[in-house]
């Protein structure tokens, strides 16, 4: 798996000329890394309204904070920590406020509904994606569609290697489990 | 089994990288920079103390703050003004946004444009389909048609893109590829100038 994820290869001196005041480099970090911060809000809340709000939160805060923001640190893992707290910070709010599952509920393991297209695949992948906890969707995100190296995800969660490691795995046992049924049915 | 490895895992991994649902919608990038440019950074002493707030005070207590606040102002201010300004000219390519500036905590902000006049700006994002240039550059009459001021950012679409604050009113501007070629915005309408040489884009832009 790469360290340097696809579409992530931003000018590390965009962050630098942030910092200093320059707006235009701001609009530039955005313009970049906008896409995957959507991506990864989106997978972690569950609708745009909600993830929206959280990146724009997310990069109302980065250009309030650049002045923190070590001239020698990397900026993605420094963006998606606070990214990830937001998405966090919105999900519990949401679950206080609606107990709702976005998804609906997932059917038991061996009852998947058959997907004969693209369309059902990606909305069983969401419904089992939604099932998960919180901290193992996130953790298997961040491995395994932002592509992002371990030692960067504890940077980004807090969370030591070896227990992000298991709950990669969990996230993943789980996916396969339920998945695997639609992929021989296809 | 390696979860690297797993079929399974990797066409999930795969579905959820290309979500169609997650395609940015230009007018929530638009939002976001007015949100982030609305309130101004913290900077000089304001950057390091914070949203710092006076203690209550009474009588004698308050008068000899008072007194030290304000010989310490007279110590400070020449450090503090010798700082350079956080908002740079339009000459090197950044651009001031009215109200900017440090306001006092707990004091509402004005905006500078509700007390000069001046209009705000207003963050305009300028996307280009051209998966197969090199280099693009938005030139146009807000920044005297200059190839090296704005560039565009290529995202892994092959989409270009740049987020411009501009004063509200009418713009002409054009796309420069690879540094010679002067491309008109397929989705925008024409303009009737050749301020560039050759016929433009028009974009309007409105105050918020």
């Amino acid at each position: 798996m790469s360290e340097t994820p696809p579409g992530s290869s931003i000018d590390p001196t965009l962050p630098l000329r942030a910092k200093a005041g320059d707006r235009q480099a701001f609009a530039q970090l955005v313009d970049v890394m906008y896409p995957r911060s959507l991506r990864f809000a989106l997978h972690m809340v569950g609708n745009r309204e909600d993830a929206e709000e959280a990146v724009q939160d997310a990069f109302v805060r980065v250009w309030h904070n650049l002045h923190r923001f070590r001239d020698d640190a990397r900026f993605e893992p420094w963006l998606f920590r606070i990214l990830a707290n937001r998405c966090r910070s919105l999900m519990e709010k949401r679950r206080r406020h609606q107990a709702v599952v976005q998804y609906g509920d997932v059917p038991e393991r061996g009852s998947a509904p058959r997907a004969s297209d693209d369309r059902d695949w990606t909305e069983e992948i969401h419904r089992v994606l939604a099932t998960l906890p919180a901290e193992q969707r996130e953790a298997f995100l961040l491995r395994h569609v932002e592509d992002m190296a371990y030692e960067d995800i504890a940077a980004i969660t807090g969370v030591g290697l070896s227990a992000l490691r298991m709950r990669v795995k969990r996230a993943c046992d789980v996916l396969r489990a339920r998945l695997s049924e639609v992929i021989r049915d296809e | 089994m390696s979860d690297g490895q797993d079929v399974v895992i990797r066409r999930v991994a795969e579905t959820l990288r290309s979500a169609p649902e997650a395609v940015p919608d230009p007018r929530a990038v638009a939002r976001l920079l007015s949100a982030a440019w609305e309130t101004p950074r913290p900077t000089g002493i304001r950057r390091w103390f914070g949203a710092w707030r006076m203690p209550a005070l009474s009588g004698l207590g308050a008068s000899a703050v008072a007194a030290a606040a304000l010989l310490m102002g007279f110590v400070v201010r020449g450090a503090v003004r010798e700082r350079p300004s956080q908002e740079p000219a339009m000459a090197t390519g950044e651009f001031p946004v009215p109200g900017g500036g440090t306001p006092s905590a707990g004091v509402p902000v004005v905006p500078a444009a509700a007390v000069t006049g001046e209009a705000a700006l207003v963050p305009t994002q300028f996307v280009l389909d051209r998966p197969d240039a090199h280099a693009v550059a938005l030139v146009g009459d807000f920044n005297d048609w200059q190839g090296g001021e704005t560039p565009l950012t290529r995202l892994e679409s092959g989409v270009w893109t740049a987020t411009v604050p501009l004063p509200p009113g009418r713009h002409v501007y054009a796309f420069l590829v690879d540094g010679t070629l002067v491309v008109a915005d397929p989705r925008a309408p024409k303009s009737g100038d050749a301020d560039y040489g050759r016929e433009g884009s028009v974009v309007m832009v409105f105050a918020r």
